[in-house]
């Protein structure tokens, strides 16, 4: 069983793991394609503003040629000022453009918009300052140079704008293809996340299954190992059990009221280590050997004795044991020998106050100690109140357990009838432990009727 | 002798190839205004359609040396198409071939004067010009 619940802790640590990593892969690829569209839009970006600062500089260039033919044809200097202007805007702007060439490690464009910038050079050398130095001159010749410069500028553009639009194209399809490439990982990604989901929740359920079925198993174990409340003449008997967790509600807390013969009863709390369907089996083991001995042995001492030579012996597991409270009560005397084998949270509540049932002897199956036992009246009115140590252990917010005081303060404080205070007990457990319940919690009282009345009414 | 080259270029012109002609977009005897769609709008006539689809793929000194052939004449120029030879000019700044028209131009300081135009350089007159 144990090597059952390992290898279903690693299958489902194993699983979580590739969940985990799958996620983390697919964030990380989703990250990353997005830092490289970033990068390729910016790229974009910056090719596209070097086609706006394109064209602007053909529309300086436009105008340098204006303000010349302005100047040749009307000699007006505005038109000098306007052409220099212009000459001083082109260049500005080309060196703007050839930064950006640059900085996109665009060579070829580059190359191209040097032969355009040094085209323009030329003309202004060849057909501008002639013009301007003397604008009387003859203008055919420099007409005819002009339509030259213009149509081999026109030539160079043209290359510009198409090295640069082909970039921007092959920026274009390289974002298409990167977006398409996310697109397929992520469906990827999605399918093995889906795949690893679905086969997760098929491990989960599994193992839900099995432990529902365990669960189920051992309550049934326990609703038919753990007593009823069983009339005892002259007494009322209370119990109560509260489970701190799914998991815990298959503890080891077992109790028992069993008529002997004659006047005789049985009364039996214990606490068995361990828990689920091997401890389920174990209280019932505890609960019918003790009845057992107990119909041939009338001391509670030589209850536990035989009873711890029998448990070591079948049991043979030196880390099981069981703290453990055997009475014999007799319902006619109230007389109420008892034996305690390391179990602490025996109380018998009187008119004056809670008191603390003394441990006579060790836990079971740990060590072959001798067992003693003890003898006390109980009076009308007085109320045994036995439980297991999810009292005393219960924490209240600050981790702070309740211990023997709290347990005698909340018994002292508890309903008068045995059900009702048992019930009390588990509310008090409830409210002070709220979901922080470390153990299971079973309580069984005992109280002798206080009147005659009392008792011909039961 | 201007006048005898002229009549020269008319014959020249005359035996062109039929075929060429179905493919231009010009025909003879078509009324057409010259006018260039680059950042100048003259345009240069040439002596010869070789010179002319020379200067296309030359480079920009080779087309220097070429300009002493050419006129430059001012847009809106008339002229009427006497030759076209389709598809003649190639170049890698045109998308398509482009034809080399034969004209002879019928306005300006150039009228009378025949020459070589690229296609692209002309256009239809509006209507009722001619």
């Amino acid at each position: 069983m144990k090597n059952e619940s390992l290898a279903n802790i690693t299958g489902t640590l194993l699983i979580t793991a590739f969940l985990v990593v799958t996620l983390a892969f697919a964030v990380q690829g989703a990250f990353e394609t997005r830092t490289e569209i970033a990068r390729t839009f910016a790229r974009q970006a910056q090719i596209q503003q070097a086609q706006i600062e394109l064209e602007e500089l053909l529309r300086l260039q436009i105008d340098e040629e204006n303000s010349l033919r302005g100047y040749s044809l009307t000699r007006d200097p505005f038109y000098v000022a306007q052409y220099h202007q212009a000459a001083a805007g082109y260049d500005a702007k080309a060196a703007g453009i050839r930064g950006i060439l640059r900085d996109q490690q665009l060579a070829g464009a580059g190359v191209l918009l040097g032969a355009y910038a040094a085209l323009q050079s030329r003309w202004r050398a060849e057909v501008a300052r002639p013009l301007l130095r003397n604008p009387r001159q003859r203008l055919v010749e420099l007409d005819k140079r002009n339509k030259l410069f213009a149509d081999y500028e026109t030539r160079t553009v043209a290359d510009v704008r198409a090295a640069l639009a082909a970039t921007e194209a092959g920026l274009v399809a390289s974002t298409q293809q990167q977006l398409n490439r996310s697109a397929y990982v992520r469906a990827f990604w999605v399918i093995v996340f889906g795949v690893l989901a679905m086969l997760f929740n098929t491990y989960r359920s599994r193992l839900n299954r099995e432990l529902e079925e365990e669960r189920t198993i051992t309550e049934i174990l326990q609703r038919a190992f753990r007593s009823e409340s069983v009339p005892l003449p002259h007494c009322e008997v209370g119990s109560a059990y509260l489970s701190a967790t799914r998991q815990v509600a298959v503890g080891g807390d077992v109790f028992d009221v069993y008529r002997l013969s004659g006047n005789r009863a049985l009364i039996l709390i214990a606490d068995i280590s361990g828990k689920g369907v091997d401890a389920a089996v174990l209280t019932a083991f505890v609960k019918f050997m003790i009845r057992a001995i107990a119909l041939r042995h009338a001391e509670p001492a030589s209850i536990l004795s035989e009873f711890n030579e029998a448990f070591s012996k079948a049991v043979g597991n030196p880390y099981l044991f069981v703290s453990m409270f055997v009475g014999i009560l007799d319902t006619t005397t109230f007389r109420l020998d008892y034996g305690s084998a390391g179990h602490d949270c025996a109380y018998l509540r009187r008119r004056d106050g809670v008191e603390q049932l003394s441990v006579t002897g060790p836990v079971v199956g740990v060590m072959e100690e001798p067992f003693y036992s003890k003898t006390i009246d109980l009076d009308p009115g007085d109320t045994l109140v036995l439980t297991t140590d999810g009292l005393t252990e219960v924490r209240n917010r600050d981790g702070k357990a309740l211990l023997g005081i709290g347990a005698m303060e909340l018994i002292e404080r508890a309903g008068t009838h045995a059900q009702e205070l048992a019930d009390d007990l588990i509310v008090a457990a409830r409210a002070r432990g709220g979901a922080r319940l470390r153990d299971d919690l079973a309580i069984l009282a005992i109280r002798v009727m206080d009147t005659e009345r009392e008792r011909v009414r039961a | 002798m201007r006048r005898v080259a002229s009549l020269l270029l008319v014959v020249v012109f005359s035996v062109t190839p039929a075929v060429a002609r179905a493919d231009c977009k010009e025909h003879r005897g078509d009324k057409v205004v010259l006018y260039s769609t680059t950042d100048d709008p003259s345009v240069l006539i040439w002596d010869s359609r070789a010179r002319l689809r020379a200067y296309y793929g030359a480079s920009f000194d080779e087309a220097q040396a070429l300009l002493p052939h050419s006129i430059l004449v001012a847009p809106g120029t008339r002229a009427t198409v006497i030759s076209c030879v389709a598809n003649y000019i190639e170049s890698p700044i045109f998308e398509q071939p482009e034809d080399a028209i034969g004209v002879v131009i019928s306005s300006g300081p150039q009228r009378g004067v025949t020459r070589w135009v690229l296609g692209n350089d002309v256009r239809s007159p509006p209507k009722g010009h001619h």
